[in-house]
């Protein structure tokens, strides 16, 4: 079965980058839930396409393929529900979905 | 678990995810994490230089402040699991209860490190007014069973605000009171989190309520806002620096809707 996700849609978009993960160290979750997540370094810290600041509580969000409008993924460290959204700069950043 | 054999956090339906993150198990799972090996908050190998007379004053009278905030969330949090609305949220406020009690217990352990020999009469002496202040008007709350307004008061005003302040108090402090304030911080996470997405969820389903929570803001925030910024400057945050205390917690009211 293809994933709709990665389908391209009318040559317009291409297939999503697929990451592993690796623990990077983040230890404020679950073992099997750690390499989900890591720490944002600050403000020379350049976040990856599979990757999101979560608003509440500044932890980088990793995911298993790049990251698009529209994606769901999840804050674990501060238990929130974060949609991924185009932002006024014309990047991508995640927001509360409560 | 080997990486990449353990399960896709994001694709976990969403009511599996709250029902994950608000339990004993995750709660157990995630303090191994950080806690694990340390004792009273840092580990055991990490001594503190002895520091100069004023810098001890400063310490002291911060820690004392902290311990006032954590009692307040302490108290506050254990009078909640009486009148949370379900099992979730019950089970998430006694892992906050203990958290609080932890924290509480790490912080006096560090004044007595620092000499404090009668850490409640020091508390009483030096705690700013505004703390004690706020602490009381959240029992009160806590007391007159308004789920809302004390979540509000403890979760969002409260919790959020010492997320900032420990977080800048942890870049230049000593090696034991960084440890204790590190642990601490990971801690608050969950319950900033807890808070924020609680009153979100009530807020998006009865807008009204968020009316009678502006009035709750508008009588509290400064307490605490007042206690904090204080305390930054005791502990000499550049005033360019200190900005920042104010601005975390205006993202996190404005989030929910208030300007």
């Amino acid at each position: 079965m293809v994933d709709p996700l990665e389908k391209a849609v009318d040559g317009e978009e291409a297939p999503r980058q697929r990451f592993l993960l690796d623990d990077t160290g983040f230890d404020e979750v679950p073992p099997k839930y750690r390499r989900f997540y890591r720490k944002w370094k600050g403000p020379g810290d350049v976040l990856a396409p599979n990757e999101a600041i979560c608003p509440v509580c500044k932890v980088v969000i990793r995911s298993t393929r790049e990251l698009r409008e529209g994606d769901r993924v999840y804050c674990m460290p501060c238990m929130s529900r974060l949609v991924i959204v185009r932002a006024e700069d014309g990047g991508l950043e995640a927001r509360v979905a409560y | 678990m080997a990486a990449g054999t353990s399960p896709d956090v994001h694709s976990l339906d969403p009511e599996a995810f709250l029902e994950e993150v608000h339990s004993f198990e995750f709660w157990f799972q995630s303090v191994q994490g950080y806690l694990a090996g340390t004792q009273f908050g840092h580990r055991p190998d990490v001594h503190g230089a002895p520091l100069a007379p004023a810098e001890r004053e400063r310490l002291v009278s911060t820690l004392c402040n902290y311990c006032v905030g954590e009692t307040a969330a302490l108290e506050g949090a254990s009078g909640l699991i009486a009148i949370a609305p379900n099992r979730l949220t019950k089970v998430f406020l006694a892992t906050q209860v203990v958290d609080e009690g932890r924290h509480l217990e790490v912080l006096l352990r560090r004044l007595a490190e620092l000499g404090v020999t009668d850490p409640e009469a020091e508390i009483e002496r030096r705690a700013s007014r505004s703390i004690v202040h706020f602490k009381r008007r959240l029992l009160e709350l806590v007391a007159s069973r308004d789920w809302e307004a004390a979540i509000f008061a403890q979760n969002v005003i409260l919790e959020a605000m010492e997320f900032t302040v420990f977080q800048s108090h942890a870049r230049d402090a000593d090696m034991v009171t960084r440890e204790v304030l590190q642990g601490i911080i990971k801690d608050e996470r969950r319950h900033i989190g807890f808070g924020e997405n609680e009153l979100g969820r009530r807020i998006q389903a009865s807008p009204h309520i968020r009316a009678r929570l502006g009035e709750v803001k508008k009588e509290l925030d400064h307490l605490v806002l007042e206690t904090f910024e204080e305390t930054l400057r005791e502990l000499g945050v550049p005033a360019s620096d200190r900005p920042e205390l104010g601005r975390h917690y205006l993202e996190t009211v404005a989030r929910l809707g208030f300007a």
